[in-house]
């Protein structure tokens, strides 16, 4: 983008935001003093970090003091951070109900208002709504925004799937065993998936549930409506299921010991046929090793059948003892709102904008592993079939509840009924805090 | 001792002071002198500490209100198989930061049985010192490297032709755990020989000639020379590395965040865990408690063996 | 000294084994530092093309000047302190109190054996209480605090052994306590003075569970927290991170080789007496 237009960029932008705001009240922004907005990123994944640079850019009197940490550190430091005077004015949030219970995070319906975030689609920002004190989500106050929404699926290793005869992306279940099968024999890892730290397995796992069962029940799960289970006859399918995949040797032998970014690594490596993860790589490998891998949407259990999968936005939240909650507020409707961040948003971090539903995703090269993925997500909002992630469901369920068990079951350790009875133990002990 | 100080005649005063006068001016210039250490021992240790064992009564999340809860949380600590399982790691890891490094301390030692003298002792010495000045996290850094799937161990083992023990060490639900034991022992390895080695230059080598006049095979030697000779250092490696194991966190926070499953969560990490990330203020203070505990408790029968008989 | 028989020749064959196995994952940190950034390079295996550039990136993206000055005013602000106090408390538990103050040693050396752990948790809210949360004072008091116990036992146990006539002998010249112990005592204390400031310095240095509770801002923490803090953000570079570690351990490894004497002996009376 050269000079002049960068200039029209930033009129166009605070045209937009005063429009979507009404006559009356100006909305908030980042005024013309500097600021320097205090934000905690997640490791490893360059999109928040360029967004801010671009803000920067347009907006000179705004600089960020970037913190980063790794997901699962995040997870346990994120109360800790966001009780302190300095809490951050923007943080990834890897769970929302805990932090919303402990007035933590700043209640964001007003921004709504002012910025006029009716006018993107409802679904997207239903998963970042809690009702007061905590519980059930879903519904209630919006207390975060994505960045980004993303989806999981498989990627595949393009010239692997040619050695073992796949033509086109499976399309029941059962046609993908038949292609693990097929790797295993040929002496291909069939699936390259990390393991350690926090549960990869968690993907594949989700993956499956939404193959056997309707993605509602799994969500009234995630968003602690009374009564809710994960340990339900579909659920149970799922993991024995996935255990099967275990047992038959489709991950690698030493998955507890491998991290999501050596995952990445080996899978990038030429290492696996299959990798279970989300379109936030998709811009990754799109750049990194272009024209290698592929990917598809999970299939369901029958042909045509309904799909369903984990997609989440890539949340970020407001410190409800921010220094800056205004100028933050800004940055996230500027985000979903500006050109430039919107084609940065789909480049560098591969999955939908999200934003004004009038608004068209930034065209993406075709071929690209980027098309299939934004691809897929329209195929997953047509069928409606979109989960939280289950390892959001509460603060420490994943830490506390899905890691430790789904290293227990690749270990051999556990099994299908035996994680899904201590995964609903930790939830219930964890909610009757 | 301090009878003797007291009957110091003050060179200011011609007539000696009532006793009672001077012990007083005397514990007044005690306390100004000890005062200032135990003011901030007080503030940062005792005080916390006290706070811990309120905190261990309570069910508090760090923000809201907290209510009064009794002594269930230490009967979770006591009774919940997964706490009592990290409880255990500690124990386990006490096997390898304990045994391995006094075990290989005391060979050396006994098979040197002298000075290290000269350019040689003085590079041992530093290059067995050096895991003692590094960080604990270098050294959880350094290992979690040797151990990864492309580390120096599977490869030394691939070069040996033994490929079928490749594994991910610290990810295996067997192995993890023996590999952290493993760091600690690389740690404390070189402390424990250099103390062994300069305890055994001072039992009396005419015992060892005697010995061998007597005809004693070298076992005996360790058994009835070296080992009791030693006795004072062998306790004070035990007491240090003990505590090393009990009290671990940081060699475990870095190399496996406490996985697989929970086969290496320890005490420490417990405790940052339930008290940070999972609001459970109370049940972390309980098992804080119970941790100091079992740190003295391990501590006092070593120290009572190894040093009270002399 | 015997000629060397089987046995001093196994002995040394043995020690060459422990410092192989103590050198060797420095080296293959070393060997991973020098493969290209990003890549997952070999277990020990010396690159084809040693990129000694890691080293300058990572200097930069650690901050180092940085952190040193952070790790610096850290020890600044404890060591002297601490020893400060240390020395004057042992000196009166030893030599200005009667038995009746015994529970008063006996307090400071319960402290011996406490695991940090026990008092993190308060100490946090404690901490934060005082508004010092996120600053150097946050691990710079508790700290002194926490030393007390080691340093009062190590400096008693000096003192104990301080003929008794010495002092008597500076009362008799008139001096008063205060000038007594620090013209007379202290200087005579050089070395239990010198060894306590050697081990109190690595420890603040190496401190990492009161940085990780207490101090999110890696430039505010210690060497050991500013390393936690480094892995979090560049543990998925191995060869970055490799080169991060070894950076941050070469001041005191460079300290601990210029004063290797006073840290040898340091550490083992240290391990001995605590």
């Amino acid at each position: 983008m050269n000079t002049p237009s960068r200039y029209a960029l930033r009129i166009l932008a605070t045209l937009s935001v005063a429009a979507s705001a009404g006559t009356a009240i100006a909305a908030p922004s980042c005024g013309t003093d500097p600021v320097v907005l205090n934000a905690y990123f997640e490791t490893g994944f360059p999109l928040p970090t360029r967004l801010s640079e671009e803000f920067t850019k347009q907006f000179p009197n705004v600089t960020f003091d970037i913190k980063e940490d790794q997901f699962a550190n995040m997870m346990e430091n994120s109360p800790r951070i966001l009780s302190e005077d300095n809490a951050p004015d923007l943080i990834r949030l890897p769970s929302l109900t805990d932090l919303v219970a402990n007035n933590l995070l700043l209640n964001l319906d007003t921004y709504f208002t002012e910025f006029g975030w009716d006018k993107f689609p409802a679904g997207q920002l239903v998963q970042l709504r809690v009702e007061e004190g905590g519980r059930p989500r879903g519904t209630g106050s919006l207390f975060g925004m994505g960045l980004n929404y993303s989806m999981t699926g498989v990627f595949y290793n393009k010239a692997l799937a040619e050695q073992i005869g796949m033509t086109e992306p499976p399309k029941t279940v059962a046609e993908l065993d038949a292609l693990l099968a097929k790797a295993k024999e040929a002496g291909i890892q069939p699936i390259m998936q990390w393991n350690k730290g926090t549960a990869g397995l968690a993907f594949p796992l989700q993956n499956l549930m939404g193959a056997y069962g309707p993605p509602e029940p799994i969500n009234d799960w995630i968003f602690q409506k009374d009564g809710a289970t994960i340990n339900t006859p579909e659920a149970l399918k799922a993991a024995e299921h996935l255990d099967g995949w275990i047992k038959a040797g489709y991950f690698p032998p030493d998955a507890n010991a491998i991290e999501y970014f050596q995952m990445m690594s080996r899978f990038i490596g030429g290492e696996g046929l299959f990798m279970f993860n989300g379109d936030w790589e998709s811009g990754n490998l799109d750049t990194n090793a272009k024209d290698k891998f592929g990917f598809f949407i999970m299939p369901s259990a029958e042909e045509g059948g309904r799909h369903a999968s984990m997609s989440a936005p890539l949340s970020y939240g407001i410190g409800a003892k921010a220094a800056n909650p205004d100028c933050a507020a800004f940055f996230l409707d500027w985000v979903a709102t500006n050109e430039e961040a919107r084609k940065i948003n789909v480049a560098v971090g591969g999955s939908n904008p999200g934003g004004p539903a009038d608004m068209a995703i930034p065209p993406v090269e075709p071929g690209s592993v980027t098309e299939q993925s934004l691809a897929a997500g329209a195929q997953l909002a047509q069928d409606n079939g979109a989960m939280d992630f289950i390892a959001n469901a509460t603060g420490a369920i994943f830490a506390a509840g899905w890691t430790p068990e789904l290293q227990k079951m690749i270990g051999g350790q556990q099994t299908a009924t035996g994680l899904l009875e201590a995964v609903q133990k930790e939830y219930e002990t964890q909610l009757s805090r | 001792m301090t009878e003797n100080a007291s009957s110091v005649p003050d060179a200011r005063h011609q007539i000696p002071l009532p006793a009672a006068r001077r012990g007083r001016r005397k514990s007044l210039t005690a306390w100004l002198f000890i005062t200032p250490a135990f003011l901030f021992y007080a503030a940062f240790v005792l005080v916390p500490l006290i706070m811990s064992l309120y905190y261990s009564f309570l069910r508090w999340d760090g923000i809201g209100e907290a209510r009064f809860h009794g002594l269930t949380n230490y009967i979770t600590v006591l009774t919940d198989s997964d706490l009592l399982q990290i409880i255990g790691n500690a124990f386990q890891l006490v096997l390898y930061f304990t045994i391995i490094p006094v075990g290989l301390g005391l060979a050396v030692a006994s098979a040197i049985r002298g000075q290290m003298n000269g350019r040689f002792g003085m590079a041992t010495r530093t290059i067995l010192f050096l895991p003692q000045v590094i960080p604990l996290v270098a050294a959880g850094i350094a290992w979690s490297w040797m151990f990864a799937s492309t580390g120096l161990v599977n490869q030394a083992l691939k070069s040996v032709g033994l490929s079928s023990w490749v594994k991910g060490w610290l990810g295996d639900f067997v192995w993890a755990l023996p590999a952290v034991g493993v760091i600690g022992a690389w740690v404390l390895l070189g402390l424990c020989t250099m103390l062994l080695v300069t305890g055994i230059t001072k039992i009396d080598t005419s015992l060892y000639e005697a010995a061998r006049l007597d005809g004693a095979r070298p076992w005996h030697e360790f058994r009835y020379i070296t080992l009791p000779g030693l006795r004072q250092e062998i306790g004070v490696c035990i007491t240090v590395t003990v505590i090393a194991a009990l009290a671990s966190f940081d060699i475990v926070y870095i190399s496996t965040q406490g996985g697989p499953g929970i086969t290496t969560t320890v005490p420490g990490l417990e405790i940052y865990r339930l008290a940070f990330a999972h609001r459970q203020v109370g049940l972390a203070s309980a098992l804080a408690i119970v941790l100091m505990v079992l740190v003295l408790l391990s501590i006092a029968p070593v120290q009572w063996f190894t040093r009270d008989k002399k | 000294m015997k000629s060397a028989t089987t046995n001093t020749l196994l002995a040394r064959a043995l020690i060459v084994l422990l410092m192989a196995i103590t050198l060797l994952p420095f080296l293959s940190m070393l060997s991973a530092a020098l493969a290209p950034a990003g890549s997952y390079p070999n277990g020990l295996q010396w690159p084809a093309d040693p990129q000694w550039g890691n080293f300058v990136r990572a200097f930069e993206v650690a901050k180092m000047d940085q952190l040193l000055l952070s790790s610096g005013l850290i020890v600044l602000g404890v060591v002297p302190v601490a020893v400060l106090l240390a020395t004057m408390a042992g000196y009166g538990l030893a030599k200005l109190t009667t038995d009746k103050y015994k529970w008063l040693y006996l307090a400071f050396v319960f402290g011996l054996t406490l695991p940090f752990e026990a008092v993190i948790t308060p100490l946090y809210y404690e901490v934060r209480a005082m508004g010092l949360l996120n600053t150097r004072f946050a691990i710079i008091l508790p700290l002194i605090g926490l030393y007390m116990p080691f340093g009062v036992y190590w400096m008693r146990a000096h003192f104990l052994n301080v003929p008794q006539d010495l002092s008597e002998a500076a009362q008799i010249d008139g001096a008063t306590r205060w000038t007594e112990f620090w013209y007379v005592q202290v200087p005579l204390a050089r070395p239990a003075i010198m060894s306590l400031t050697i081990l109190l310095f690595l420890w603040t240095w190496n401190q990492f569970l009161l940085p990780v509770v207490l101090v999110q801002d890696p430039m505010q923490r210690t060497m050991a927290g500013a390393l936690g803090a480094f892995q979090g953000q560049w543990g998925t570079d191995i060869p970055l991170l490799c080169a991060g570690s070894l950076l941050i351990l070469t001041p005191t490894v460079v300290i601990f080789l210029i004063f290797q004497r006073q840290f040898v002996a340091a550490l083992m009376q240290g391990a001995v007496k605590g």
